[in-house]
C-alpha cells in the first residue's frame, strides 16, 4: 500500500526526522486557514498517489492568503494521471541550499535491504541514474537487520554527504530505517533530502525532508491493526472494492472479456491469451479484468466471482480458465451454475478445465443445457472463442 | 544423483494438525511421501492418524513439541510448513536452527521483511527454503522402492520420471506445464514462489537442473515483477549445457497493480514480461507466446535429443 505524502511525512516525524512545518487540508476554506498559521510564502502540494505531480500543477507556491486560496481551488479537483486528488498540504516553504535524495527499499535480488542514494537529488532519481550513474550509490542494509550509527555514518560518508552534513545525515539514515523496520515498509524515500537555511549563517543550516514516499506491505497489516489509520477515503473502483471485500484478487483493466482462473499465472496467462486472440482475429478485443479465485476455491467463491464479473457493464464476454490442483472442478461448475439461477445474462461464458474433477465438473456444466455456456478444450481454444464472441457480441449491439 | 532432496527422504510436516496442513499430508502420504513427523508443541505426544493413506495401510504420524525434537527422533531432511503467516518467520526459524536441510514454505501472506530474515539466516545454517508462497516440490523417481517426493501441493499422479526439470513462479501454471507435457516426464518440478524475495530463486534451480545428470532440458515458468527471470537467463547463457525454454506471464498487466501474487507488479516501468521476454531471447532462450506454445518448443527439443 503507498501512502500519501501527509501520512509519509507522519511516519517521519513520528521517528524524529526533520520536516517543514505542514497541515493537510480538504478545502479551500481549510487552505486558508492552514496557510495562515504556516506563514508566507508556502507551497500547497496535491496529495496524490502518484509522481510527476509538479509538472501536471499540482505544485504552487503562494505568496499570501489569496494566492493560497486560488491554488487550492485550481488544484482540489485535479484528477493526475488517472488519480483524484484527496487534498492539499499546506507546507512552509524553506530556503533550499542544496537537494540529496535518500530511500530504503526491498531489494528483490540481493534479498536484503538497499539504500540507494545521491548528493544529486531534486528530480526523479532514474532521471539522476540515467544522466550520472556514477553519482547514485547503492549501498546494503543486512535482512537480519544490524545496522547502527556508526554503520549510518559510514554509509553517510561514502553517499558524498556534504562534510558538515554527516552527522545529521547519519542520524536521519539511521532514523529512516527505523520507520521502515517499524512500520513494515517496502519503500522510505526522501527526496529532497533538502539543506536549508540562510546561505550566509552556516549555524542556520540544517537537512530536512521536503518530500517523502512510504510503501507499507501489505502482507504486514496483521501486527499495524490492518494499516486503519491510513485507510483511504478514496474508492478507486467499485469493483475493485467489492471483490476485496470477499477477499478475491482482483483488478479491473479496460477490455471486453471477464477472466476468471484459479492462481495467480494462470490468470495473467490467460489474460493475455485473450489479447492474443484480440489480436490474431483483428477485433482489437481485450481482458476487462483479472480475477483469481485462489486454491481450493468453493462453489460460493465461485459464484461470487462470476456475480461481479458479469455486473460490470464493459464485459461482454466471459473466459473462466481452472486448472484444478487443490480447486475442485466441480465446485467451479456448480459456482457458475448457482450464480446464473440469480443472474439472467444475456453474456456467453466459455470455460475450460483440467486437472481435478475436471471431466466430472464439465458433464455438470454441459447437463445444464444452459445456452450462455460454451466448452472449450484447451486455454488457448477457449481464448479465442471468449474473444470471438464478445466482437459479435460488441457487433450486434 | 537426486535433485534437492534424496529420493524416499524423511519429511516432517509445521502445521500438521491445521487445515491445510491434514488436507495435504493425507496427499503427501498417497503420493508415497516418507512423512516421519508434525510439529505443534500444543499437540505434542499426540497422533495423527490418516487412514490407508501410505500404500492402502494407515499411516501414524507422531507430533512432535519442536522441530529439533522432530529431527532427533526422526532423522527428517525436510521440512513442508503450512503454518499461518503470523507464526511463519517462527517456525522457519526453528526449523532453520534445527539444522534441517530443506524447508518448503507453502504460505501465502508472509511479511516481506519475516521472509528476508529466514532467508539469510538459512544462508548461514546453509540450508535450503523454497518458497514461500509456492506450490512446493516434486521429484519424479522410477524405482518404486525408492519414491520421489511431492512436497507442498502440487497434485500427484500428473507426470512420471522423465528427462525434463521444471522451475516457475507460479502454481498452476506448472500445472498446465507438467500436464501439456506429461508424456516426456520429469526429473524434478519446483515453485519457487510468488513473492518479492523467496529462498531459492530461478537462477539457483538451473544450477540444481544443470548439475543433475539426468535432466536433459528445462522449463522456466516466470512472471511480471522484479528481474529473477533475467538473472536466471544470463545466467544460464555463460553456464547452462542443457536447452531451456520459457513462458513469461503478465503481458496485458498495467504498470502499478498487483496481479494477485505479492511479488507480480510492475513498478517505475520494471519488471514487465516484455523486458523478460526480450533478454531471454537475446541470449537464445525461447519464449513460447502462450503455455502450450512452451510445450511445443520443449517437444521440438525432445524430439533432437539423443
Amino acid at each position: 500500500m503507498d501512502l500519501y505524502e501527509y501520512q509519509a511525512r507522519q511516519l517521519l516525524e513520528e521517528q524524529g526526522i526533520p520536516t517543514p512545518q505542514a497541515i493537510f487540508a480538504e478545502n479551500s476554506h481549510d487552505v486558508a486557514e492552514a496557510a495562515d498559521r504556516i506563514g508566507y510564502p508556502n507551497v500547497i502540494k496535491a496529495q496524490v498517489k502518484i509522481g510527476h505531480r509538479g509538472q501536471a500543477g499540482g505544485v504552487k507556491l503562494a505568496k499570501d492568503r489569496e494566492e493560497a486560496i486560488l491554488d487550492s481551488e485550481s488544484i482540489l479537483p485535479m484528477t493526475i494521471h488517472g488519480h483524484k486528488v484527496s487534498g492539499v498540504l499546506v507546507a512552509e516553504a524553506k530556503n533550499i541550499l542544496h537537494e540529496y535524495y535518500v530511500s530504503i527499499s526491498v531489494d528483490r535480488t540481493s534479498r536484503d535491504y538497499d539504500v540507494l542514494a545521491t548528493a544529486n537529488g531534486g528530480t526523479e532519481v532514474e532521471e539522476i541514474a540515467k544522466q550520472h550513474p556514477e553519482a547514485v550509490k547503492r549501498l546494503h542494509i543486512s535482512a537480519l537487520g544490524d545496522f547502527d550509527i556508526e554503520d549510518a555514518r559510514k554509509m553517510a560518508g561514502e553517499i558524498g554527504f556534504y562534510h558538515a552534513d554527516v552527522e545529521q545525515a547519519a542520524q536521519i539514515l539511521l532514523k529512516m530505517w527505523e520507520v521502515f523496520k517499524k512500520n513494515d515498509a517496502t519503500l522510505v524515500e526522501i527526496n529532497p533530502l533538502a539543506k536549508i537555511g540562510d546561505p550566509d549563517d552556516e549555524s542556520s543550516k540544517s537537512l530536512c525532508a521536503l518530500d517523502a514516499k512510504i510503501s507499507l506491505d501489505d502482507n504486514a497489516a496483521f501486527r499495524h491493526d490492518g494499516w486503519k489509520r491510513f485507510e483511504d477515503p478514496i474508492v478507486s473502483d467499485p469493483y475493485e472494492q467489492k471483490a476485496r471485500e470477499r477477499g478475491l484478487h482482483y483488478v479491473h483493466l479496460h477490455g471486453e472479456v471477464g477472466v476468471i482462473g484459479n492462481g495467480a499465472g494462470l490468470v495473467m496467462s490467460s489474460l493475455d491469451a485473450v489479447s492474443g486472440a484480440g489480436e490474431d482475429q483483428g477485433t482489437g478485443i481485450k481482458p476487462a479484468n483479472f480475477l483469481d479465485i485462489g486454491g481450493g476455491a468453493s462453489a460460493e467463491v465461485m459464484k461470487d466471482s462470476l456475480s461481479i464479473v458479469l455486473a460490470d457493464p464493459q464485459v461482454v464476454s466471459v473466459f473462466v480458465n481452472v486448472y484444478g490442483g487443490i480447486t475442485s472442478c466441480v465446485e467451479v461448475a456448480e459456482g457458475i451454475l448457482k450464480a446464473l439461477e440469480e443472474i439472467n445474462t444475456a453474456k456467453p461464458i466459455v470455460i475450460r478445465f483440467d486437472g481435478n474433477a475436471a471431466q466430472k465438473g464439465l458433464q455438470i456444466l454441459l447437463s445444464a443445457d444452459n445456452p450462455r455456456i460454451h466448452v472449450a478444450r484447451t486455454m488457448e481454444d477457449a481464448a479465442q472463442l471468449a474473444a470471438k464472441l464478445a466482437a459479435e457480441q460488441k457487433g450486434e449491439r | 544423483m537426486t535433485l534437492f532432496i534424496d529420493h524416499n527422504a524423511p519429511v516432517i510436516v509445521q502445521g500438521i494438525t491445521g487445515h491445510q496442513g491434514m488436507t495435504h499430508t493425507a496427499r503427501m502420504l498417497k503420493a508415497g511421501t516418507n512423512i516421519v513427523g508434525g510439529v505443534n508443541p500444543r499437540k505434542a505426544g499426540t497422533e495423527v492418524v490418516y487412514p490407508g493413506a501410505r500404500n492402502g495401510e494407515d499411516a501414524h504420524i507422531p507430533v512432535y513439541a519442536t522441530c529439533q525434537e522432530a529431527r532427533e527422533a526422526t532423522g527428517a531432511q525436510a521440512s513442508v510448513v503450512f503454518v499461518p503467516p503470523r507464526f511463519a518467520k517462527g517456525a522457519i526459524v526453528e526449523a532453520v536452527e534445527a539444522g534441517i536441510g530443506l524447508i518448503v514454505v507453502i504460505t501465502e501472506g508472509i511479511p516481506v521483511a519475516d521472509t528476508a530474515y529466514c532467508v539469510a539466516l538459512a544462508q548461514r545454517h546453509g540450508v535450503r527454503i523454497i518458497g514461500p508462497n509456492c506450490p512446493g516440490l516434486v521429484t519424479l523417481s522410477d524405482d518404486p522402492a525408492n519414491p520421489g517426493v511431492n512436497l507442498g501441493i502440487i497434485p500427484d499422479g500428473i507426470v512420471g520420471r522423465g528427462p525434463i526439470g521444471l522451475v516457475s513462479k507460479s502454481g498452476t501454471l506448472t500445472y498446465q506445464l507438467m500436464g501439456e507435457l506429461a508424456e516426456y516426464g520429469f526429473t524434478a518440478c519446483l515453485g519457487v514462489g510468488g513473492d518479492p524475495i523467496v529462498g531459492t530463486t530461478l537462477l539457483e534451480a538451473l544450477q540444481q537442473f544443470n548439475d543433475d545428470p539426468d535432466t536433459k532440458a528445462c522449463v522456466m515458468i516466470g512472471e511480471i515483477g522484479g528481474t529473477a527471470e533475467q538473472e536466471a537467463a544470463i545466467w544460464a547463457h555463460e553456464h547452462m549445457t542443457k536447452p531451456i525454454v520459457a513462458y513469461i506471464a503478465g503481458f496485458t498487466a498495467p504498470e502499478g497493480k498487483q496481479m494477485g501474487h505479492a511479488g507480480a507488479i510492475v513498478s517505475g516501468g520494471k519488471g514487465t514480461a516484455k523486458d523478460k521476454k526480450e533478454t531471454l531471447e537475446r541470449v537464445g532462450i525461447k519464449v513460447g507466446r502462450t503455455p502450450g506454445q512452451t510445450a511445443q518448443y520443449m517437444r521440438e527439443i525432445m524430439a533432437n535429443l539423443d
